[in-house]
């Protein structure tokens, strides 16, 4: 069996050394930890899981999904159409600004080194126009296409990166221990999994999100006047 | 994605409290005095109190540029990353600045507050100033490290402070023309305002090149 050198490239993108920014978000756990309310191991894995079950997975990773379709055929009026309803599923202006800023960020890395993806030149195009906005997990999916990386990994680097950054800013608000970290991510691997093989498949319109809750803690961090993340 | 052309853009790293807020409070006004029109980022490590306070200093009392013309951005605890290793998110702030505002001359990027290692991405700056203060005695430039060896400009401020704790600038001086061998540096009281118009002119001539101004130009 020979090494596929799109494994490369799937463990490229994941790196946290992959410039997107996504160790400035905390995704709302900073606004949790100054509410002074101590979170247990437990907890923090928990709400993780709530993420990449009802909020991540069932968005996020559908759009990364159905973008990824449809930059196989090379249609980018569905990307398109994929990027502007990922954008409108995103309740909070803080979160919908920092998906875009990343999936901006991406799309120009990986430019810089895949110049003739005609795709993602387009895409590219698109969002210089005003006509797309360059949501993450769609800049994600034209990525990991033109990287070769098949869809389900395109997935789970996809959630994988979440759930670290996630883990980041807990250990950088000194919530827990970096092997405790560790711990969470051993502990996630059934639920991302198991999210790749719910979410990854289903049509556009059978994306879906939910958790309210989460929703206002990530309001409330907006409002916050002083922060170390911007999520 | 960006669609306009780049602005010229200088970042201002330093330790906490070496005064990169004041340096840039004293030096917009001498470049808007001569016409070029500045926008700020401001990285702060767990507030935004910096840029909370140029906006309010330079645009709502002094009405040197709009308001939306000092942005504040949250550096996920990691001020040398937000400008370094992975500066997306001032990629994007500053490209958001650039497409809103392309009439802009300039635009300074202040890192958040870190230590002597802190450089700026070649990607993120054209230029880097890197400030430090007395007060941290007068060893600081023979320490080294490599904001302060590799910068374009050193900025030593806090000058009057030097008799109070017992530091020569003379020595700082010395050790500033040793470990940044043919590099400029310059010696400020952001207080009082004292060498500002010093850096602007570096900034005029190295960064700016003398061009005029473009709202100048378009007249």
């Amino acid at each position: 069996m020979s090494t596929d050198i799109s494994d490369l490239g799937m463990l490229q993108i994941s790196d946290s050394f992959f410039p997107t920014g996504m160790y400035t978000m905390s995704n709302g756990l900073e606004a949790l930890f100054y509410s002074k309310r101590k979170m247990t191991f437990e907890e923090l894995r928990d709400l993780i899981k709530v993420f990449v079950e009802y909020q991540i997975g069932p968005a996020d990773c559908t759009a990364l999904g159905n973008a990824y379709e449809s930059a196989s055929k090379g249609d980018l009026k569905s990307v398109i159409a994929v990027d502007r309803t990922i954008h409108a599923m995103k309740l909070v202006k803080e979160i919908r600004s920092a998906s875009t800023r990343s999936g901006t960020q991406m799309l120009r890395c990986v430019n810089y080194f895949i110049t003739d993806n005609k795709i993602i030149n387009d895409y590219a195009a698109a969002i210089k126009a005003g006509e797309a906005h360059g949501s993450y997990p769609v800049a994600l999916a034209l990525a990991c296409n033109a990287m070769s990386i098949p869809k389900r990994k395109a997935g789970l680097a996809l959630l994988y990166s979440f759930s670290m950054s996630m883990v980041g800013a807990a250990l950088r608000l000194g919530m827990f221990q970096h092997f405790d970290g560790q711990r969470i991510i051993n502990e996630l691997k059934p639920s991302i999994a198991h999210a790749i093989d719910a979410f990854i498949d289903r049509p556009l319109e059978g994306m879906w999100q939910f958790c309210p809750q989460l929703d206002i803690v990530q309001i409330s961090h907006e409002k916050m006047s002083s922060k170390m993340f911007i999520t | 994605m960006s669609s306009h052309k780049r602005i010229p853009r200088v970042g201002v790293g330093g330790p906490v409290g070496s005064g990169k807020t004041i340096l840039i409070e004293v030096i917009v006004p001498i470049l808007a005095k001569k016409g070029y029109k500045v926008g700020i980022i401001s990285n702060d490590v767990v507030s935004r109190e910096d840029a909370d306070r140029m906006r309010k200093n330079l645009a709502t009392e002094q009405g040197l540029m709009p308001e939306d013309l000092v942005v504040g951005l949250a550096t996920g605890g990691c001020p040398h990353t937000a400008v370094r290793e992975d500066p997306s998110m001032n990629l994007a702030a500053v490209e958001e600045m650039e497409s809103k505002h392309p009439y802009l001359d300039l635009i300074l990027i202040e890192s958040g507050g870190d230590n002597i290692t802190t450089t700026f991405s070649p990607a993120l700056a054209d230029y880097f100033i890197y400030i430090i203060d007395v007060s941290s005695g007068d060893k600081y430039p023979r320490k080294r490290g490599l904001g302060i060896e590799t910068a374009d400009l050193l900025v030593i401020n806090k000058i009057d402070l030097a008799p109070a704790i017992g530091a020569d600038l003379k020595i700082m001086e010395r050790d500033a023309k040793i470990v940044r061998p043919n590099k400029p540096y310059v010696f400020v009281n952001c207080k009082t305002g004292q060498g500002a118009k010093e850096v602007a002119d570096h900034i005029m001539h190295d960064v700016l090149f003398e061009q005029t101004p473009k709202a100048v130009a378009k007249k």
